[in-house]
Protein backbone atom coordinates (compact mmCIF):
# COMPACT_ATOMS: atom_id res chain seq x y z
CA UNK A 1 0.00 0.00 0.00
CA UNK A 2 2.77 2.37 1.30
CA UNK A 3 4.35 1.89 -2.51
CA UNK A 4 0.97 2.78 -4.25
CA UNK A 5 0.86 6.11 -2.63
CA UNK A 6 4.49 6.77 -2.99
CA UNK A 7 3.92 6.30 -6.63
CA UNK A 8 0.29 8.44 -6.72
CA UNK A 9 3.06 10.95 -5.02
CA UNK A 10 5.70 10.59 -7.81
CA UNK A 11 2.44 11.57 -10.50
CA UNK A 12 0.92 14.28 -8.26
CA UNK A 13 4.50 15.66 -7.58
CA UNK A 14 5.61 15.21 -11.85
CA UNK A 15 1.76 16.77 -12.61
CA UNK A 16 2.82 19.63 -10.06
CA UNK A 17 6.03 20.50 -11.38
CA UNK A 18 4.71 20.26 -15.02
CA UNK A 19 2.07 22.91 -14.07
CA UNK A 20 4.24 25.00 -12.55
CA UNK A 21 7.08 25.25 -14.93
CA UNK A 22 4.49 25.18 -17.91
CA UNK A 23 3.01 28.80 -16.46
CA UNK A 24 6.19 29.86 -15.61
CA UNK A 25 7.72 28.83 -19.19
CA UNK A 26 5.23 28.80 -22.14
CA UNK A 27 2.05 27.57 -21.17
CA UNK A 28 1.69 27.01 -25.22
CA UNK A 29 4.76 25.24 -25.77
CA UNK A 30 4.55 23.32 -22.76
CA UNK A 31 0.92 22.62 -21.92
CA UNK A 32 0.06 22.42 -18.57
CA UNK A 33 -2.34 19.70 -17.14
CA UNK A 34 -4.74 22.27 -16.96
CA UNK A 35 -4.63 22.98 -20.12
CA UNK A 36 -4.65 19.76 -21.45
CA UNK A 37 -7.73 18.07 -19.46
CA UNK A 38 -9.93 20.48 -20.99
CA UNK A 39 -8.79 20.29 -24.54
CA UNK A 40 -8.91 16.51 -23.98
CA UNK A 41 -12.67 16.79 -22.80
CA UNK A 42 -13.49 19.20 -26.50
CA UNK A 43 -11.73 16.39 -28.32
CA UNK A 44 -13.82 13.62 -26.54
CA UNK A 45 -17.27 15.88 -26.79
CA UNK A 46 -16.51 15.96 -30.59
CA UNK A 47 -16.01 19.97 -30.27
CA UNK A 48 -12.18 20.85 -31.51
CA UNK A 49 -12.49 17.46 -34.20
CA UNK A 50 -15.76 16.53 -35.20
CA UNK A 51 -14.57 13.76 -37.01
CA UNK A 52 -12.62 12.01 -34.54
CA UNK A 53 -14.21 8.49 -34.75
CA UNK A 54 -13.87 8.14 -38.13
CA UNK A 55 -9.74 8.74 -38.18
CA UNK A 56 -9.64 6.52 -34.95
CA UNK A 57 -11.52 3.42 -36.36
CA UNK A 58 -9.46 4.51 -39.53
CA UNK A 59 -6.16 3.43 -37.34
CA UNK A 60 -7.40 0.78 -35.43
CA UNK A 61 -8.65 -0.54 -38.93
CA UNK A 62 -5.35 -0.45 -40.35
CA UNK A 63 -3.68 -1.79 -37.30
CA UNK A 64 -6.26 -4.97 -37.31
CA UNK A 65 -5.15 -5.44 -40.91
CA UNK A 66 -1.80 -5.19 -40.71
CA UNK A 67 -1.44 -7.45 -37.02
CA UNK A 68 -3.90 -10.00 -39.24
CA UNK A 69 -1.02 -10.21 -42.20
CA UNK A 70 1.83 -10.36 -39.88
CA UNK A 71 0.28 -13.26 -38.03
CA UNK A 72 -0.46 -15.40 -40.93
CA UNK A 73 3.18 -14.43 -42.46
CA UNK A 74 5.34 -15.10 -39.56
CA UNK A 75 3.75 -18.26 -38.72
CA UNK A 76 4.11 -18.86 -42.15
CA UNK A 77 7.32 -18.09 -42.47
CA UNK A 78 8.65 -19.88 -38.99
CA UNK A 79 6.92 -22.53 -39.62
CA UNK A 80 8.43 -23.42 -42.78
CA UNK A 81 12.27 -22.07 -41.73
CA UNK A 82 11.62 -23.98 -37.96
CA UNK A 83 10.84 -27.10 -39.35
CA UNK A 84 12.69 -27.47 -43.11
CA UNK A 85 16.25 -27.37 -41.53
CA UNK A 86 17.58 -26.61 -45.14
CA UNK A 87 15.62 -23.58 -45.56
CA UNK A 88 16.37 -22.59 -41.84
CA UNK A 89 19.50 -22.59 -41.92
CA UNK A 90 19.77 -20.55 -45.78
CA UNK A 91 17.17 -17.92 -45.17
CA UNK A 92 17.44 -17.41 -41.07
CA UNK A 93 20.60 -15.68 -40.71
CA UNK A 94 19.03 -13.38 -43.83
CA UNK A 95 15.93 -12.79 -41.67
CA UNK A 96 18.42 -12.56 -38.45
CA UNK A 97 20.75 -9.68 -40.14
CA UNK A 98 17.50 -7.56 -41.74
CA UNK A 99 16.35 -7.21 -38.56
CA UNK A 100 19.58 -5.65 -37.74
CA UNK A 101 18.27 -3.12 -39.81
CA UNK A 102 15.97 -0.06 -38.43
CA UNK A 103 12.77 -0.85 -39.77
CA UNK A 104 12.14 2.01 -40.90
CA UNK A 105 14.93 2.40 -43.65
CA UNK A 106 12.01 0.93 -45.61
CA UNK A 107 9.15 3.27 -44.90
CA UNK A 108 9.76 6.22 -47.75
CA UNK A 109 9.96 2.94 -50.11
CA UNK A 110 6.53 2.18 -48.70
CA UNK A 111 5.30 5.30 -49.07
CA UNK A 112 6.41 5.94 -52.10
CA UNK A 113 5.28 2.16 -53.44
CA UNK A 114 1.77 2.05 -51.48
CA UNK A 115 0.98 5.69 -51.46
CA UNK A 116 -0.24 8.16 -48.58
CA UNK A 117 -2.93 5.71 -47.78
CA UNK A 118 -3.74 3.34 -45.70
CA UNK A 119 -2.20 0.91 -47.43
CA UNK A 120 1.04 2.41 -47.07
CA UNK A 121 0.66 2.56 -43.08
CA UNK A 122 -0.73 -1.50 -43.14
CA UNK A 123 2.60 -2.17 -45.03
CA UNK A 124 4.56 -0.96 -42.61
CA UNK A 125 2.51 -2.03 -39.28
CA UNK A 126 2.86 -5.79 -40.68
CA UNK A 127 6.47 -5.58 -41.51
CA UNK A 128 7.41 -4.59 -37.67
CA UNK A 129 5.26 -7.19 -36.66
CA UNK A 130 6.71 -9.55 -39.00
CA UNK A 131 9.73 -9.91 -37.55
CA UNK A 132 9.00 -10.78 -33.98
CA UNK A 133 6.56 -13.51 -34.96
CA UNK A 134 8.49 -15.31 -37.12
CA UNK A 135 11.54 -14.78 -34.69
CA UNK A 136 9.20 -16.27 -31.53
CA UNK A 137 8.50 -19.31 -33.84
CA UNK A 138 11.86 -20.36 -34.54
CA UNK A 139 13.56 -19.82 -30.76
CA UNK A 140 10.13 -22.07 -29.63
CA UNK A 141 10.67 -24.54 -32.04
CA UNK A 142 14.55 -24.91 -30.77
CA UNK A 143 12.90 -25.46 -27.41
CA UNK A 144 10.74 -28.26 -28.53
CA UNK A 145 12.51 -31.45 -26.70
CA UNK A 146 13.45 -33.66 -30.02
CA UNK A 147 12.74 -37.22 -27.68
CA UNK A 148 8.88 -36.13 -27.59
CA UNK A 149 9.01 -35.90 -31.44
CA UNK A 150 10.80 -38.86 -31.73
CA UNK A 151 8.31 -40.77 -29.35
CA UNK A 152 5.29 -39.64 -30.67
CA UNK A 153 6.63 -40.51 -34.18
CA UNK A 154 7.25 -44.01 -32.65
CA UNK A 155 4.04 -44.38 -31.46
CA UNK A 156 2.62 -44.07 -35.14
CA UNK A 157 1.49 -39.98 -35.00
CA UNK A 158 0.90 -38.19 -38.22
CA UNK A 159 3.18 -35.44 -38.78
CA UNK A 160 -0.39 -33.25 -38.38
CA UNK A 161 -0.88 -34.95 -35.28
CA UNK A 162 2.65 -34.36 -33.87
CA UNK A 163 2.90 -30.43 -34.82
CA UNK A 164 -0.95 -29.95 -32.96
CA UNK A 165 -0.39 -32.43 -30.13
CA UNK A 166 2.94 -32.18 -29.45
CA UNK A 167 4.95 -29.06 -31.02
CA UNK A 168 2.73 -25.94 -30.82
CA UNK A 169 1.84 -26.74 -26.54
CA UNK A 170 5.64 -27.52 -25.76
CA UNK A 171 6.52 -23.88 -27.56
CA UNK A 172 3.12 -22.18 -26.74
CA UNK A 173 5.08 -20.17 -24.39
CA UNK A 174 7.63 -18.45 -26.69
CA UNK A 175 4.63 -18.05 -29.29
CA UNK A 176 2.48 -16.69 -27.71
CA UNK A 177 5.43 -13.76 -26.22
CA UNK A 178 6.14 -13.07 -29.81
CA UNK A 179 2.48 -13.25 -31.08
CA UNK A 180 2.06 -10.28 -27.89
CA UNK A 181 5.31 -8.22 -28.93
CA UNK A 182 3.75 -8.45 -32.69
CA UNK A 183 0.76 -7.11 -31.35
CA UNK A 184 2.65 -3.91 -29.71
CA UNK A 185 5.18 -3.02 -33.12
CA UNK A 186 2.05 -3.67 -35.74
CA UNK A 187 0.57 -0.66 -33.32
CA UNK A 188 3.71 1.15 -33.57
CA UNK A 189 4.27 1.01 -36.98
CA UNK A 190 1.12 2.05 -38.00
CA UNK A 191 1.32 5.51 -36.19
CA UNK A 192 4.70 5.83 -36.81
CA UNK A 193 3.38 5.71 -40.75
CA UNK A 194 0.77 8.24 -40.34
CA UNK A 195 2.82 10.53 -38.10
CA UNK A 196 5.55 10.75 -41.17
CA UNK A 197 2.76 11.28 -43.39
CA UNK A 198 -0.73 10.67 -44.19
CA UNK A 199 -4.20 12.47 -44.62
CA UNK A 200 -6.34 10.62 -42.56
CA UNK A 201 -6.24 8.07 -39.18
CA UNK A 202 -5.03 9.53 -35.33
CA UNK A 203 -1.66 10.34 -36.86
CA UNK A 204 -2.93 12.71 -38.95
CA UNK A 205 -4.76 14.36 -36.86
CA UNK A 206 -1.55 14.51 -34.48
CA UNK A 207 0.07 16.28 -37.24
CA UNK A 208 -2.19 18.55 -38.26
CA UNK A 209 -2.91 20.12 -34.36
CA UNK A 210 1.01 19.83 -34.17
CA UNK A 211 1.68 22.48 -37.49
CA UNK A 212 -1.08 24.77 -36.37
CA UNK A 213 0.57 24.99 -33.05
CA UNK A 214 -2.66 23.80 -31.38
CA UNK A 215 -0.58 21.98 -28.89
CA UNK A 216 -3.50 21.45 -26.20
CA UNK A 217 -5.47 20.03 -28.51
CA UNK A 218 -2.04 17.71 -29.77
CA UNK A 219 -1.63 16.37 -26.22
CA UNK A 220 -5.52 15.53 -25.96
CA UNK A 221 -4.69 13.48 -29.33
CA UNK A 222 -1.67 11.81 -28.02
CA UNK A 223 -3.76 10.49 -24.31
CA UNK A 224 -6.66 9.21 -26.72
CA UNK A 225 -4.26 7.25 -28.93
CA UNK A 226 -2.56 6.15 -25.89
CA UNK A 227 -5.73 5.16 -24.13
CA UNK A 228 -6.35 2.97 -27.56
CA UNK A 229 -2.73 1.56 -27.34
CA UNK A 230 -3.16 0.57 -23.43
CA UNK A 231 -6.36 -0.99 -24.17
CA UNK A 232 -4.81 -3.46 -26.99
CA UNK A 233 -1.66 -4.18 -25.11
CA UNK A 234 -4.10 -5.24 -22.28
CA UNK A 235 -6.29 -7.48 -24.01
CA UNK A 236 -3.19 -8.95 -25.36
CA UNK A 237 -1.43 -9.23 -22.46
CA UNK A 238 -4.80 -11.07 -20.87
CA UNK A 239 -4.71 -13.50 -23.87
CA UNK A 240 -1.37 -14.16 -22.92
CA UNK A 241 -1.99 -15.15 -19.87
CA UNK A 242 -4.96 -17.59 -20.89
CA UNK A 243 -2.52 -19.36 -23.22
CA UNK A 244 0.19 -19.72 -20.21
CA UNK A 245 -2.29 -21.14 -18.11
CA UNK A 246 -3.52 -23.90 -20.52
CA UNK A 247 0.30 -24.84 -20.85
CA UNK A 248 0.48 -25.37 -17.68
CA UNK B 1 12.83 -32.07 -39.52
CA UNK B 2 14.70 -32.74 -36.44
CA UNK B 3 17.72 -35.31 -36.32
CA UNK B 4 19.82 -36.35 -39.21
CA UNK B 5 23.56 -36.56 -39.22
CA UNK B 6 24.70 -34.52 -41.72
CA UNK B 7 28.62 -34.49 -43.41
CA UNK B 8 29.52 -30.54 -41.79
CA UNK B 9 31.23 -29.55 -44.96
CA UNK B 10 28.70 -30.41 -48.03
CA UNK B 11 26.13 -29.62 -46.05
CA UNK B 12 27.43 -26.08 -45.37
CA UNK B 13 28.23 -25.83 -49.25
CA UNK B 14 24.91 -26.73 -49.74
CA UNK B 15 23.47 -24.05 -47.80
CA UNK B 16 25.66 -20.85 -48.95
CA UNK B 17 24.98 -22.47 -52.81
CA UNK B 18 20.83 -22.21 -52.02
CA UNK B 19 21.67 -18.22 -50.66
CA UNK B 20 23.56 -17.47 -53.53
CA UNK B 21 21.06 -18.99 -55.62
CA UNK B 22 17.84 -17.67 -54.18
CA UNK B 23 19.81 -14.27 -54.33
CA UNK B 24 20.36 -14.48 -57.93
CA UNK B 25 16.92 -15.84 -58.88
CA UNK B 26 15.24 -12.77 -56.88
CA UNK B 27 17.13 -9.98 -58.46
CA UNK B 28 16.45 -12.05 -62.07
CA UNK B 29 12.87 -11.96 -61.21
CA UNK B 30 12.75 -8.47 -60.01
CA UNK B 31 15.10 -7.13 -63.23
CA UNK B 32 12.71 -9.14 -65.70
CA UNK B 33 9.49 -8.68 -63.71
CA UNK B 34 10.54 -4.84 -63.97
CA UNK B 35 11.78 -4.94 -67.27
CA UNK B 36 8.38 -6.80 -69.22
CA UNK B 37 6.23 -4.51 -67.48
CA UNK B 38 4.73 -6.37 -64.79
CA UNK B 39 5.30 -3.63 -61.97
CA UNK B 40 5.58 -0.03 -62.90
CA UNK B 41 9.62 1.31 -62.55
CA UNK B 42 8.42 4.78 -61.47
CA UNK B 43 8.05 2.99 -58.31
CA UNK B 44 10.02 -0.62 -58.43
CA UNK B 45 13.33 0.17 -60.25
CA UNK B 46 15.04 -2.58 -61.81
CA UNK B 47 18.57 -3.98 -59.89
CA UNK B 48 20.27 -2.34 -62.72
CA UNK B 49 18.78 1.38 -62.66
CA UNK B 50 19.46 1.34 -58.85
CA UNK B 51 23.00 -0.11 -59.53
CA UNK B 52 23.63 2.74 -62.00
CA UNK B 53 21.92 5.22 -59.55
CA UNK B 54 24.64 4.75 -57.11
CA UNK B 55 27.56 7.44 -58.65
CA UNK B 56 24.84 10.23 -59.07
CA UNK B 57 23.51 9.76 -55.26
CA UNK B 58 27.32 9.29 -54.00
CA UNK B 59 27.82 12.51 -52.19
CA UNK B 60 24.41 13.32 -51.22
CA UNK B 61 24.26 9.90 -49.42
CA UNK B 62 27.73 9.70 -47.91
CA UNK B 63 27.48 13.41 -46.08
CA UNK B 64 23.74 12.13 -45.18
CA UNK B 65 25.19 8.79 -43.93
CA UNK B 66 28.02 10.92 -42.13
CA UNK B 67 25.43 13.06 -40.35
CA UNK B 68 23.05 10.25 -39.01
CA UNK B 69 25.99 8.13 -38.28
CA UNK B 70 27.34 11.12 -36.03
CA UNK B 71 24.06 12.02 -34.43
CA UNK B 72 23.74 8.03 -33.95
CA UNK B 73 27.01 7.88 -31.86
CA UNK B 74 26.02 10.92 -29.28
CA UNK B 75 22.51 8.98 -29.01
CA UNK B 76 24.19 5.73 -28.50
CA UNK B 77 26.66 7.31 -25.92
CA UNK B 78 23.87 9.44 -23.84
CA UNK B 79 22.22 6.83 -23.75
CA UNK B 80 24.70 3.92 -22.72
CA UNK B 81 26.08 6.25 -19.97
CA UNK B 82 22.34 6.88 -18.57
CA UNK B 83 21.20 3.59 -19.27
CA UNK B 84 23.86 1.78 -17.43
CA UNK B 85 24.17 4.58 -14.23
CA UNK B 86 20.30 4.07 -14.17
CA UNK B 87 20.78 0.43 -14.61
CA UNK B 88 23.50 0.11 -11.48
CA UNK B 89 21.37 2.36 -9.47
CA UNK B 90 17.92 0.41 -9.86
CA UNK B 91 19.59 -2.98 -9.44
CA UNK B 92 20.98 -1.97 -6.39
CA UNK B 93 18.09 -0.39 -4.86
CA UNK B 94 15.26 -2.89 -4.20
CA UNK B 95 12.55 0.06 -2.82
CA UNK B 96 13.41 2.37 -5.27
CA UNK B 97 13.44 -0.17 -7.79
CA UNK B 98 9.66 -1.64 -7.16
CA UNK B 99 8.46 1.69 -6.53
CA UNK B 100 9.65 2.90 -9.91
CA UNK B 101 9.23 -0.34 -11.95
CA UNK B 102 6.02 0.21 -13.46
CA UNK B 103 7.00 3.85 -14.55
CA UNK B 104 9.93 2.21 -16.55
CA UNK B 105 7.86 -0.36 -17.84
CA UNK B 106 4.98 2.15 -19.32
CA UNK B 107 7.69 4.61 -20.61
CA UNK B 108 9.52 1.50 -22.28
CA UNK B 109 6.25 0.68 -23.93
CA UNK B 110 5.00 3.81 -24.78
CA UNK B 111 5.85 4.20 -28.31
CA UNK B 112 8.10 7.44 -28.34
CA UNK B 113 6.63 8.32 -31.81
CA UNK B 114 3.66 9.84 -30.13
CA UNK B 115 5.85 12.60 -28.30
CA UNK B 116 8.12 13.09 -30.98
CA UNK B 117 5.92 16.33 -32.61
CA UNK B 118 6.37 17.66 -29.15
CA UNK B 119 10.42 17.07 -29.42
CA UNK B 120 10.45 19.14 -32.04
CA UNK B 121 8.64 21.69 -31.76
CA UNK B 122 10.70 22.45 -28.20
CA UNK B 123 14.00 21.41 -29.59
CA UNK B 124 14.04 23.01 -33.83
CA UNK B 125 15.12 20.84 -36.57
CA UNK B 126 18.41 20.76 -36.12
CA UNK B 127 20.34 18.04 -34.76
CA UNK B 128 19.15 17.96 -30.83
CA UNK B 129 16.30 16.62 -31.33
CA UNK B 130 17.28 13.49 -33.09
CA UNK B 131 19.85 13.21 -30.44
CA UNK B 132 17.55 13.37 -27.90
CA UNK B 133 15.17 11.42 -29.89
CA UNK B 134 17.75 8.54 -30.39
CA UNK B 135 18.87 8.37 -26.80
CA UNK B 136 14.98 8.12 -25.95
CA UNK B 137 15.02 5.18 -27.98
CA UNK B 138 18.16 3.71 -26.87
CA UNK B 139 18.23 4.40 -22.97
CA UNK B 140 14.96 2.11 -21.75
CA UNK B 141 16.21 -1.47 -23.18
CA UNK B 142 19.77 -0.68 -21.56
CA UNK B 143 18.26 0.33 -18.37
CA UNK B 144 15.69 -2.05 -18.37
CA UNK B 145 18.75 -5.20 -19.27
CA UNK B 146 21.38 -3.73 -16.81
CA UNK B 147 19.26 -3.16 -14.01
CA UNK B 148 17.84 -6.82 -14.28
CA UNK B 149 21.11 -8.38 -14.49
CA UNK B 150 22.34 -6.25 -11.33
CA UNK B 151 19.01 -7.45 -9.85
CA UNK B 152 20.26 -10.86 -10.38
CA UNK B 153 23.53 -11.19 -9.00
CA UNK B 154 24.32 -13.67 -7.03
CA UNK B 155 22.91 -12.82 -3.91
CA UNK B 156 25.53 -15.23 -2.19
CA UNK B 157 28.64 -13.85 -3.63
CA UNK B 158 27.46 -10.28 -2.23
CA UNK B 159 27.22 -11.65 1.29
CA UNK B 160 30.55 -13.32 1.30
CA UNK B 161 32.17 -10.62 -0.26
CA UNK B 162 30.66 -8.35 2.63
CA UNK B 163 31.79 -10.88 5.34
CA UNK B 164 35.46 -10.98 3.72
CA UNK B 165 35.02 -7.18 4.69
CA UNK B 166 34.86 -5.75 1.22
CA UNK B 167 33.64 -2.02 1.14
CA UNK B 168 30.83 -1.25 -1.42
CA UNK B 169 32.72 0.39 -4.08
CA UNK B 170 35.08 -3.14 -4.07
CA UNK B 171 31.53 -5.07 -4.32
CA UNK B 172 30.69 -2.73 -7.35
CA UNK B 173 34.38 -3.09 -8.84
CA UNK B 174 35.02 -6.76 -8.40
CA UNK B 175 32.03 -8.62 -7.94
CA UNK B 176 28.28 -6.61 -9.89
CA UNK B 177 30.79 -5.34 -12.86
CA UNK B 178 32.04 -8.50 -13.84
CA UNK B 179 28.59 -10.44 -13.61
CA UNK B 180 26.77 -7.61 -15.49
CA UNK B 181 29.46 -7.62 -18.31
CA UNK B 182 27.02 -10.17 -20.56
CA UNK B 183 23.98 -7.88 -20.26
CA UNK B 184 25.65 -4.58 -20.97
CA UNK B 185 27.26 -6.40 -23.82
CA UNK B 186 23.65 -7.47 -25.13
CA UNK B 187 22.19 -4.34 -24.46
CA UNK B 188 24.84 -1.97 -26.42
CA UNK B 189 23.86 -4.56 -29.27
CA UNK B 190 19.94 -3.97 -28.59
CA UNK B 191 20.70 -0.28 -28.52
CA UNK B 192 22.54 0.66 -31.14
CA UNK B 193 19.41 -0.18 -33.85
CA UNK B 194 17.08 1.47 -31.52
CA UNK B 195 19.23 4.76 -31.63
CA UNK B 196 19.84 4.47 -35.38
CA UNK B 197 16.04 4.12 -35.16
CA UNK B 198 14.93 6.96 -33.49
CA UNK B 199 17.40 9.37 -35.54
CA UNK B 200 16.60 8.26 -38.56
CA UNK B 201 12.84 9.10 -37.72
CA UNK B 202 13.34 12.44 -36.64
CA UNK B 203 15.23 12.94 -39.63
CA UNK B 204 12.27 11.72 -41.74
CA UNK B 205 9.73 13.88 -39.73
CA UNK B 206 11.72 16.94 -39.54
CA UNK B 207 15.16 16.48 -41.17
CA UNK B 208 16.89 19.44 -42.87
CA UNK B 209 20.31 16.86 -42.43
CA UNK B 210 21.19 13.44 -42.81
CA UNK B 211 19.96 9.96 -44.68
CA UNK B 212 16.24 10.45 -42.78
CA UNK B 213 16.35 13.71 -44.80
CA UNK B 214 17.46 12.85 -47.99
CA UNK B 215 15.56 9.24 -48.18
CA UNK B 216 12.37 11.69 -47.69
CA UNK B 217 13.27 13.58 -50.12
CA UNK B 218 13.92 10.62 -52.79
CA UNK B 219 10.57 9.36 -52.18
CA UNK B 220 8.48 12.99 -52.17
CA UNK B 221 10.36 13.47 -55.64
CA UNK B 222 9.49 9.73 -56.81
CA UNK B 223 13.48 9.17 -57.72
CA UNK B 224 12.91 5.31 -56.67
CA UNK B 225 16.59 4.07 -57.99
CA UNK B 226 17.96 6.51 -55.88
CA UNK B 227 16.04 5.60 -52.79
CA UNK B 228 16.46 1.67 -53.30
CA UNK B 229 20.03 2.37 -53.01
CA UNK B 230 20.03 4.87 -50.06
CA UNK B 231 17.78 2.06 -48.30
CA UNK B 232 20.43 -0.51 -49.13
CA UNK B 233 22.96 1.67 -47.93
CA UNK B 234 21.95 2.98 -44.41
CA UNK B 235 20.98 -1.06 -44.25
CA UNK B 236 24.35 -2.09 -45.22
CA UNK B 237 25.59 0.61 -43.04
CA UNK B 238 23.31 -0.62 -39.92
CA UNK B 239 24.45 -4.26 -40.74
CA UNK B 240 27.83 -3.54 -40.27
CA UNK B 241 27.79 -1.89 -36.78
CA UNK B 242 25.85 -4.39 -35.30
CA UNK B 243 28.24 -7.19 -36.88
CA UNK B 244 31.42 -5.02 -34.94
CA UNK B 245 29.74 -5.10 -32.23
CA UNK B 246 29.12 -8.75 -32.13
CA UNK B 247 32.34 -9.14 -32.84
CA UNK B 248 33.68 -6.60 -29.67
CA UNK B 249 31.04 -8.16 -27.88
CA UNK B 250 32.40 -11.76 -28.27
CA UNK B 251 36.15 -10.56 -27.38
CA UNK B 252 35.17 -8.77 -24.19
CA UNK B 253 33.13 -12.16 -22.79
CA UNK B 254 36.22 -13.86 -23.62
CA UNK B 255 38.63 -11.64 -21.80
CA UNK B 256 36.09 -11.93 -18.87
Amino acid sequence: VTVVLIRAGIVAVVLAGWEIAARVGSPLLYVPPSAAVPALRDLLLLRSYPDLLEHLLLTVHEILIAYGLAVAAGLAVGFALGLYRTLGRAYGPILAALYAVPAVVWYPSLMLFFGLDAASKIAFGFLLGFFPITLAVLAGIRQVNPQLVIVARAFGARPLTIFLKVLVPAMLFTLVGGLRTGAALSVVGVIVGEILGSKAGMGALINHAYGLLRTADYVALVVVSLAVIVATDGAASLLERRARRWTE
Amino acid sequence: MIGAAVRPARDRARIVGLQVASLVVVLAAWEGLARAGWVDPLFVPTPSAVARSVPSLGGVAMSGLADTLAKTAAAYALSIVFGVAGGLVLGGARTLDQTLRPFVVALYGMPKILVLPWIVLLLGYGSVPAVVYGTLHGFFPILVLVSGAVRDVDGHLLTVGRAFGARPWQLYLKVVLPAIVPAVLAAMRLGVVFCLLGVLVVEMFAGVRGMGSVMGALANGFRAPELFAATALVSLASIVIVLALDALGERLSRWR
